[in-house]
């Protein structure tokens, strides 16, 4: 039996949530309150028929005048007139009560317009006050016998009805819903004071979509451009990349930091390097990326904290020079502002680079600035960086992250507030420790999974125009039992004092053990 | 676009619909579009200027005579009349269905016989055009848009 014929829609990211489109014949319901983009998403699903896949429409508005309509398309970059002078596009403004009775009768002038450029697709503007808003049995009635008489003419109609709260959060569902067989909802939903456009699927008949409010915005020149939902799961194979290349690894760049990790990060591995603000996590950063262009290796450094110049002439201070490596492709470097970031279209962005780029090298710049955007224990953050942790996965990226625990001496956490440390394969630490009157850098491999790991804290050093080094170690590590030491758990260790011989030969058996 | 003088030292630049102008080049404006008007001949009363005004607005419309009428403001004899002259002279189609009382009219301003009606339609389209191409087609009509824009240059002026 052949799969069913679908109606791409040419929405930038909507086909993806409708895997492929919408069952041809399909009566498509958008809702939404005014200003939520209804007009465009039907404008634009006529346009996109039009000029992308040969498909001629109709729009049908009652309210605003066409030439308005084309004037506003222009400004996203849609032709409509030149749309309408090649005979695949029409927009006619009538009234209601006119479209009304013609939808009724099978002489239908205006389906009789349709079929003279035949049309396959029809938006129709406002449909809400064609049938009547309060949920009777005659309104439903009539929304039916419309969806009949399109269906006539086997158009794929998109029907825009406004619904009666911004954020969709009426309770009562509108009456048109359930004839219609495809329903998307538009929102406009207030987040600390910013505004963020989502859609969702509703339901679609015959077929399966993704559930769930995905972002979207609507961009000048373009579109709208709908961005699924972080969450939202993606491709199998991007959970099982883990088991793709076990045993490559890749040098960080950094000297000394590579015997410690037993000569570099695993290829698809996951490495947090947590510190205070100022030790040297994008010394560290740098310094891997720079490896990554002297090994003719493509790196993607993402920044939420500082602007690409900033971050070269922070480079140039360390002796390394990302220009030419800039020019040559071998490294990105992307700024992104953390003010209002919308994580859907954020993590778009990511993968739209990894996907172009192809990178084997990633850093990100850092988790605790997305924390301060999205909360760093509130699902959705927890969501992003899994879903940015099996995105790297899949692609065999070595993947650091930089994270700013903000306790000067001394650690209570590995990660602080960032709990997901179990996400992440590596955890590399680094403070200050307070020796006499100086501080003094130490970096300690916290964790590092399938690696043996000392644990123990190394001196590093940066100096200007070389970069961090770890600081071999002169002294060998001493290794005493654990019954040297009183109170190991209980986060105040301290060395028991070792008794003479003398001491220990005049002691009972009982003195001795205690 | 003209650039008018508004008061000493205060150089603007006036868009077409706000324009009062006293230079030579737009005296001889109203004797242009009396020119453009009896070259398209068509356009003879208020309502044939606000019915293809509307139709420009909305080229392809699906209405009722009575409809039309009410969204340009005239009765429906006039509309009638108008929407005969326009389809004779080829600037407007219509479809129709003896059993519907809704048309559907298609505005045609392709070809080279209906060059120039662009040209007052976009004039039209503004509110200080539509007022001078009213006051050609009907000279005893109240000039108030007159009135009303030297008002305003004498108050921007004291601003």
């Amino acid at each position: 039996m052949a799969g069913p014929d679908l109606v791409k829609t040419g929405v930038a990211g909507l086909d993806d949530i409708l895997p492929g489109g919408i069952p041809r014949g399909n009566v498509i319901l958008v809702e939404g309150a005014i200003g939520a983009g209804k007009t465009t998403m039907g404008v634009e699903f006529v346009y996109r028929g039009a000029s992308q896949f040969n498909e001629p429409g109709i729009i049908v508005v009652f309210e605003v005048s066409p030439d308005k309509i084309m004037r506003d398309a222009l400004g996203l970059g849609w032709n409509l007139s030149e749309l309408e002078q090649q005979r695949k596009l029409k927009i006619v403004f009538t009234t209601r009560d006119v479209l009304r009775q013609e939808l009724q009768q099978a002489d239908s002038v205006l389906l009789e317009e349709a079929a003279k450029i035949g049309a396959r697709r029809i938006f129709i503007d406002g449909v809400g006050r064609l049938v009547g808003s309060n949920g009777t049995a005659e309104s439903r009635s009539t929304f039916h016998v419309l969806t009949e008489g399109l269906q006539r003419e086997n158009l794929t109609a998109l029907l825009a009805v406004e619904a009666s709260s911004p954020d969709g959060s009426a309770s009562t569902s509108l009456p048109e819903e359930s004839i219609a067989d495809t329903v998307i909802r538009l929102r406009m939903e207030e987040t600390q004071r910013a505004v963020s456009r989502s859609l969702e699927v509703v339901k679609s008949r015959g077929q399966d979509f993704q559930m769930g409010r995905h972002s979207f915005r609507i961009i000048d020149g373009k579109g709208i451009q709908v961005y699924r939902r972080v969450q939202a799961p993606r491709k199998p194979t991007r959970d099982r990349a883990a088991a793709f290349d076990p045993k490559t690894r890749l040098p960080s760049g950094i000297p000394g930091l590579d015997d410690l990790l037993n000569g570099g990060y695993f290829v698809g591995s996951t490495t947090v390097v947590a510190g205070i603000s100022g030790v040297g996590k994008s010394v560290m950063a740098l310094q891997f990326i720079a490896e990554g262009a002297r090994r003719g290796e493509r790196s993607l450094m993402l920044s939420l904290d500082e602007q690409v110049e900033q971050i070269m002439r922070n480079a140039a201070s360390v002796g390394i020079d990302l220009k030419g490596p800039i020019e040559s492709g071998l490294i990105v470097l992307e700024y992104e502002p953390p003010q209002e970031i919308e994580v859907d279209a954020h993590f778009h962005h990511i993968e739209q680079l990894v996907k172009n780029f192809q990178p084997k090298r990633v850093v990100i710049d850092s988790l605790s600035t997305y924390g301060s955007s999205l909360g760093t224990r509130g699902r959705i953050f927890r969501d992003f960086f899994h879903a940015l942790v099996a995105l790297m996965k899949e692609n065999q990226i070595v993947a650091v992250y930089n994270h700013e625990n903000p306790e000067m001496l001394g650690m209570n956490s590995m990660m602080g507030d960032f709990a997901m440390s179990s996400l992440v394969d590596n955890i590399i630490l680094m403070n200050w420790i307070e020796l006499g009157d100086s501080f003094r850098l130490g970096l300690t491999v916290g964790k590092m999974r399938a690696n043996p790991v000392d644990r123990v804290t190394h001196e590093c050093e940066i100096v200007d125009g070389h970069g961090m080094r770890v600081l071999p170690r002169a002294l060998p590590i001493p290794k005493k039992p654990f019954s040297s030491y009183g109170g190991l758990v209980s986060r105040a260790p301290e060395r028991r004092s070792v008794p003479s011989r003398r001491q220990s030969k005049n002691r009972s058996p009982d003195e001795s053990l205690q | 676009m003209p650039v008018i003088p508004c008061c000493p030292g205060f150089l603007h630049r006036a868009t077409l619909e706000n324009t009062i102008s006293t230079s030579s080049n737009d005296r001889q404006r109203p004797e242009e579009l009396r020119g453009l008007l009896a070259r398209l001949s068509v356009i003879r009363n208020g309502c044939d200027l606000d019915l293809l005004v509307f139709l420009y607005r909305h080229p392809r419309i699906l209405l009722t005579n009575e409809q039309i009428a009410t969204f340009v403001g005239y009765d429906m004899k006039q509309v009638a009349q108008s929407l005969e002259k326009f389809m004779e002279r080829g600037l407007l189609e219509r479809t129709q269905n003896p059993m519907h009382a809704a048309r559907m009219y298609l505005l045609e301003l392709s070809g080279p016989q209906n060059g120039g009606f662009k040209t007052l339609l976009e004039l039209a389209s503004t509110r200080l055009g539509r007022h001078e191409i009213l006051q050609i087609l009907n000279p005893d009509r109240p000039d108030r848009e007159e009135s009303t824009q030297r008002l305003r240059l004498v108050i921007n002026a004291c601003a």
